[in-house]
């Protein structure tokens, strides 16, 4: 594939002797691709996030934007801008510091947009960073790197920690006013209702494997849910469901590579969402 | 990454290490208040010479000072040692600061994540760990430089006000050249400081990018390691080495005042002419151990920037 942002091959990572990170992790990501990366706790995401970014070492094969992370990290940062969680901007920095800065080592940082971007929330230049609200942090930092014409944007868990009404205008301002089909974003999160509905793709890692690399488009084509009929639940189990868990006491399926017109006469059928095949893979791997 | 990022990146280290610009510009004004005070005494001040007591109207009547007021060379040489001198506490203050500024410099960022900030930009490991090289041994000297010039320019009149129709008049005539000289030397001692200080910059940097806590306590422990080659083994090899590189610059530039020769204006004026020759630097570019130091400081600092770059423990 020409167009891709990001080519991982065979990823590897142990953190000491026990903890693999990533096994053998293999991905890719296109141009103008908003890419949710998903998994529980300890599954590799941070650590797929780190390899992209040039932060951590691996083995392996990977291209993102065309360069080596190891090896040209800092001249990567020019196409590449992430946010790595809410609290990473230092306490005593000013706003106007901030500014200042970014404008200073970034040649693509754009003034004026930071500056638009600012002038819409209640952010006194003036003021340093540790005197700001949590949700303030986030609208001052999403401002600097809304504000840089970047190619790829990887969010690592944005709104950890913020109210509903931050996480929603976050999403909002990241869709509406950044979002251009050129560039590319990749998001982790543990809220994935939050972002399900932004998402052009979706990657569900575990165990420092990738379990589901699927376009949105596609899953309606790969994967049936289906709330089955209580006299047909033997059925529905004979045509190896991934998945079944009950719900107000009907039994839920979730059954990948079969037609809905298999499953029609079985009960109600329809598209699981992001987040009910995310419990379907996670919870297979489990047992 | 051009002169202009560069810059910025060493205004950041000003952002966040404020007290860079205000230690010395405090100790400054706290020195010239001390010039001051001391100054309003000089007349009652009762000094030991050559086994008397004498006092400053005494003194002034020395044959020294009655040279002095003639001897214009000497004039010149003793203003460009005091105005050296005086300089020197906001010098050694600001030095203390910079030590813990290096400490603290790539420990912080890490303690507070917000490396991950920094390193979301375009900025090298090398650039940041050079900005810190250069805030501590290029930029803070300069601005010392400058203070310690202001400084000793106020403090020269207000001793010429005081001294001013005494017998100690001669001591506040000013020489425009020994100035303009005394000003370049002292700007030349900051920088071959800041060579010779070189490697302690460069393991105060490594220990701050690779402690994962007290990075105080790691930063003096050669001290340790010389307490135990002196119990263990009975020798000072490391001890010797730690004070050869803290202290020889000092014993290069230190004024000594030696008036062996007796108090006859022969042996002062030599005592001054001595205290002068030495207040230069210079000598110490001609010495191999400030080249070794050099390699030493080169060999530290990539490895901070090494470390600094893989290091991923956020």
């Amino acid at each position: 594939m020409t167009d891709s942002v990001i080519v991982a091959k065979d990823l590897r990572k142990r953190y000491g002797k026990d903890t693999v990170a990533l096994d053998g992790t293999s991905f890719s990501i296109g141009r103008g691709r908003i890419v949710g990366l998903m998994g529980p706790n300890g599954a590799g995401k941070t650590t797929a996030l780190k390899a992209i970014l040039g932060l951590t070492s691996f083995e392996g094969q990977l291209d993102v934007l065309g360069r080596d992370p190891r090896r040209e990290r800092s001249s990567l940062m020019q196409d590449v801008c992430f946010i790595a969680d809410v609290a990473v901007l230092p306490k005593w920095l000013r706003v106007d510091q901030a500014i200042d800065y970014v404008a200073g080592v970034h040649p693509r940082f754009d003034l004026t947009r930071a500056d638009a971007m600012l002038a819409k929330t209640e952010i006194r230049r003036c003021s340093k960073v540790g005197e700001l609200s949590k949700g303030m942090i986030t609208q001052l930092h999403l401002a600097l790197i809304m504000a840089i014409d970047a190619k790829l944007l990887v969010l690592d868990e944005p709104t950890l920690g913020l109210d509903l009404l931050y996480r929603r205008s976050f999403y909002g301002a990241l869709l509406n006013e950044y979002f251009d089909h050129e560039r590319t974003i990749v998001v982790t999160t543990h809220q994935v209702e939050e972002v399900e509905h932004l998402l052009t793709d979706v990657l569900l890692i575990d165990h420092g494997r990738i379990v589901l690399d699927s376009s949105v488009e596609d899953l309606a084509n790969r994967f049936v849910q289906l709330i089955g009929n209580n006299d047909s639940l033997e059925a529905a189990r004979s045509l190896g469901p991934i998945y079944e868990r009950e719900v107000f006491g009907r039994s839920v399926f979730v059954f990948e590579g079969r037609r809905t017109e298999e499953l029609a006469s079985l009960g109600e059928t329809r598209t699981p969402s992001v987040s009910d095949l995310f419990e379907a893979k996670m919870t297979r791997r489990a047992s | 990454m051009s002169t202009r990022s560069f810059l910025i990146l060493i205004r950041r280290e000003i952002w966040e290490h404020r007290s860079l610009v205000w230690v010395p510009y405090v100790s400054a004004t706290l020195t010239m208040v001390a010039a001051l005070v001391g100054s309003s005494i000089l007349g009652s001040i009762q000094t030991n010479i050559d086994g008397d007591w004498r006092s400053a109207e005494q003194i002034g009547e020395s044959f020294f000072f009655k040279a002095l007021a003639t001897d214009v060379a000497t004039q010149s040489k003793l203003m460009s040692i005091w105005i050296s001198a005086i300089g020197l506490p906001v010098i050694f203050v600001t030095s203390i600061v910079l030590y813990f500024y290096l400490i603290d410099s790539l420990y912080v960022e890490r303690k507070e994540r917000s490396i991950l900030f920094w390193k979301s930009l375009p900025v090298s490991d090398a650039a940041t760990v050079m900005s810190k090289v250069v805030t501590a041994l290029v930029a803070i000297p300069i601005w010392v430089w400058l203070v310690s010039l202001v400084m000793g320019l106020l403090t020269f009149a207000i001793v010429a006000l005081k001294v001013s129709g005494t017998l100690l008049a001669p001591l506040a005539n000013f020489h425009l050249g020994a100035w303009l000289v005394t000003q370049l030397t002292l700007l030349q001692n900051l920088f071959i400081a800041g060579l010779w200080y070189a490697p302690l910059a460069g393991w105060l940097l490594l220990i701050s990018v690779w402690a994962k806590r007290a990075p105080f306590l790691w930063a003096i422990s050669p001290g340790f390691v010389a307490l135990f080659e002196e119990i263990v083994f009975d020798t000072n090899y490391v001890i010797r080495l730690i004070s050869f590189r803290l202290t020889h610059y000092l014993e290069e530039v230190s004024v000594v005042w030696d008036n062996k020769g007796g108090t006859s204006i022969e042996a002062s004026i030599n005592a001054v002419q001595n205290a002068y020759s030495r207040l230069s630097a210079a000598p110490l570019l001609g010495e191999l151990h400030l080249y070794t130091g050099l390699l030493a400081a080169a060999a530290l600092i990539l490895a901070a920037i090494r470390l600094r770059r893989w290091r991923d423990d956020t």
